[in-house]
């Protein structure tokens, strides 16, 4: 740090960084020099307190793991204990979790759409984006009884089958949700200070993409089709027609846009689960979870977040308890790795919007 | 041919199993894991490191890291593993071969004590401030312990703890 | 650097004032509630809501503050870990009095489910004094709007008066908090 450098931290006390954490940047003039990220204000131990509890007795646990999105974390854990005890589940109970995977990654998007337009100071997408979400955790509510953690999935199925009418309302909420989206892009997208800013921030090198291990919309914003819904299908995604979104531009204006274009996918592949959902059971029967054991094994079960690909590294002993969870976030990478060399010779001012462009959700990165 | 025929040529291959359609578990030694990881990367495609993870084998004395590599021609992901001594845990980087490994590893160190020759920041914190027991991931580590000395418990009103209370029933419940 | 200019380290006098004045002070301060703009824990995700356009949480008088210098109180979301501790501590101590404090979920209680975790704290009141405690995992919007509702009669009939408990107890809650922060890198207090 030379006389002419000044260390300024970002957070974790701050209105423009999102979520508890810190970056902390040496500042020439007002471009950054040199960026380090500091996690660690929510770390509760969840993997080591995964291992001191029964299987079932984790899934409060897992969906705590990344607050915004918690079904992701709950289809991944289940779908990994399935795997390694050998339990196929049935037609039905797969659809509705693709159904609820879809709502919560849409809820998401909205929130994020929101989100990065406050992050440039327009405070009016933000109360939109915030209060349109609603409408899909009402739904949420008069399906698993609660707004945010759901415990819906679990090992065998689904807690509960769709109530009476459920489809239709979910279909309502779509129409509603399309009617508004025209009124966020018109203030955002065709906002002129929006596409000044934003155009050409932060060019992600394509050869990273790769070799970080860079997923989800950010690598698809640099033309790299990496979808796991795709890639290795999961749930009822194979039955599902739809194509995976890029954009070539590398920046954040491009991460906008796939976001953007994904909140439409979102809708559609709502529309064709509700068209194909097929009648049947909804749970298989398990043998008494209180008393349940998983042979050894190991395995790596992954699925497509908003954010990127979320990965459960799972080893099994034979016990009644796991003998290691592991949790890959997405924004390990995205948050550290990336965002430490992607943030080096910006402006101090773009900051936030970058960050809430790689879409950094802190809990994941420390668990 | 097959890919665990290529790597068994190569490299001493303890254990083998396809997991899923796209999903490789191999077991290697110490030594060849490194080899084995930039024969992955530079002649089988395999050119994402997704994950490093380690599992504590108390029983065996033996720690495990496992390294998830990704192939994005193929889609098949692979799970390279091996067993290290729990009295010495002492390993080699990967970070010049892909840079998130840097992050990973400074994580392995402050959760697990391995120690990473040549990582540049592994001895900094990364989630823990001013820890001062033994690495907190390893099994041998009494959370539940460490809790109630550290922060305390809430007496109820009635001077009977609940929780422990509904613990112990639970536990004598369950051994019925 | 010259310490001294920027920490003032005696204690703040009493209030010298009281009867109408107070009472005066009291009706406003309830109606004009600042929060800072800090989401602790996992409860910071149904505080967003609250505040904005369908729970509305400003026709009550209250909005977020970006600085703990404008806010009048601070939301702990749910747990704290020992690392946040340390920070909500600063930020705590950088508020100016009058200052509440609102504690969502079990986590701050009893440490809730994460009893047995090494790094989340049990017993929030041990560290800082909590004027209102709101149930439930996560608190709805309605009941933190709820547990507002109450923080403002607190107010209003002068009885939310932990920050003096705070000033009266500092030293029983100084040495509480540095049983569990073993390097105290930060200033004693500045008021």
């Amino acid at each position: 740090m030379s006389k002419e450098e000044v260390r300024l931290f970002i957070g974790p006390q701050h209105p423009g960084i999102t979520g508890n954490m810190s970056i902390e940047l040496l500042l020439k003039g007002d471009t950054i020099t040199w960026a380090k990220t500091h996690i660690g204000y929510l770390h509760r131990a969840f993997e080591k307190l995964m291992e001191r509890r029964i299987f079932i007795k984790s899934f409060p646990l897992v969906c705590r793991i990344c607050v915004p999105e918690p079904d992701t974390n709950e289809e991944n854990f289940a779908r990994g204990l399935e795997e390694l005890a050998g339990i196929e589940i049935p037609e039905r109970a797969k659809w509705i979790r693709t159904l609820v995977l879809e709502l919560s990654r849409l809820q998401m998007l909205i929130m994020w759409y929101g989100g990065i337009a406050g992050s440039m100071g327009l405070s009016t997408p933000v109360q939109w984006g915030i209060g349109d979400r609603d409408y899909i955790l009402d739904l949420f509510e008069e399906l698993t009884g609660a707004r945010i953690y759901h415990i819906y999935i679990m090992p065998g199925g689904v807690r509960k089958d769709l109530p009476d009418g459920f489809e239709e309302k979910v279909l309502r909420a779509m129409d509603m949700i399309e009617k508004k989206l025209p009124e966020y892009d018109e203030i955002i997208m065709e906002n002129a200070v929006v596409q000044k800013r934003l155009k050409g921030l932060a060019k992600i090198p394509k050869g990273w993409v790769e070799e970080m291990g860079i997923t989800g919309p950010v690598a698809r914003a640099c033309g790299f089709p990496f979808d796991v819904r795709k890639d290795s299908p999961y749930e009822a995604y194979d039955q599902l027609d739809f194509d995976v979104i890029t954009e070539e531009g590398c920046d954040v204006w491009s991460m906008l846009l796939v976001r953007r274009r994904e909140i439409d996918l979102s809708i559609k592949l709502i529309r064709q689960i509700i068209d194909k959902m097929p009648k049947g059971e909804f749970l298989t029967r398990l043998p008494n979870v209180l008393y349940w054991k998983i042979p050894s094994g190991e395995t790596y079960v992954k699925s497509e977040s908003t954010r990127g690909e979320f990965g459960y590294y799972m080893v099994t002993d034979g016990s009644d308890k796991p003998r290691r969870v592991h949790v890959k976030g997405p924004s390990f990478i995205h948050g550290i790795t990336l965002a430490e060399r992607l943030l080096v010779g910006q402006n101090i001012a773009d900051v936030a919007p970058i960050l809430v462009a790689l879409q950094i959700c802190p809990p994941e990165m420390e668990r | 041919m097959e890919l665990v025929e290529r790597l068994k040529k190569k490299f001493e291959v303890i254990g083998f199993k396809k997991q899923r359609k796209d999903l490789f578990i191999v077991e290697t030694t110490k030594k060849d894991l490194i080899p084995m990881l930039f024969y992955l990367k530079e002649y089988e495609g395999f050119r994402t490191l997704t994950l490093i993870s380690y599992v504590d084998w108390i029983e065996e004395g033996k720690f495990q890291l496992s390294y998830i590599l990704w192939n994005s021609r193929t889609k098949d992901n692979i799970i390279v593993e091996f067993r290290l001594d729990r009295e010495k845990p002492d390993f080699e980087t990967i970070y010049r071969m892909w840079p998130q490994a840097e992050a990973y590893e400074r994580e392995i160190h402050e959760m697990f004590g391995v120690n990473f020759e040549g990582n540049p920041t592994q001895h900094e914190e990364l989630i823990l401030e001013d820890w001062d027991d033994i690495p907190p991931m390893r099994r041998d580590f009494d959370t539940l312990k460490y809790s109630m000395e550290r922060f305390g418990e809430r007496e109820s009103k009635s001077g009977i703890n609940i929780r422990k209370e509904i613990s112990e029933q639970y536990d004598e419940w369950r051994r019925k | 650097m010259d310490k001294d200019k920027y920490f003032l380290n005696e204690k703040p006098g009493k209030l010298t004032y009281s009867g109408v004045f107070k009472r005066i002070d009291d009706w406003t301060r309830a109606r004009s509630l600042w929060v800072v703009a800090y989401g602790t824990g996992c409860g910071a995700i149904e505080i967003r809501p609250t505040f904005t356009s369908r729970f509305d949480a400003e026709r009550l008088g209250m909005r977020m503050a970006g600085t703990p210098r404008q806010a009048d109180v601070i939301i702990i979301s749910g747990y704290l870990t020992v690392k946040t501790l340390k920070r909500v501590i600063r930020v705590y101590e950088q508020m100016q009095s009058p200052k509440y404090v609102v504690a969502l979920g079990a986590c701050p209680i009893n440490g809730g489910m994460y009893y047995d975790s090494y790094n989340a704290i049990n017993k929030l009141d041990l560290y800082l004094p909590v004027d209102v405690w709101v149930t439930g995992c996560m608190p709805r919007p309605e009941a933190i709007l709820a547990g507002f509702k109450r923080l403002q009669e607190l107010i209003d009939s002068g009885r939310a008066d932990g920050w003096k408990k705070y000033i009266e107890n500092l030293d029983w809650y100084r040495e509480n908090q540095k049983k569990i922060i073993k390097n105290w890198r930060m200033p004693n207090y500045n008021w």
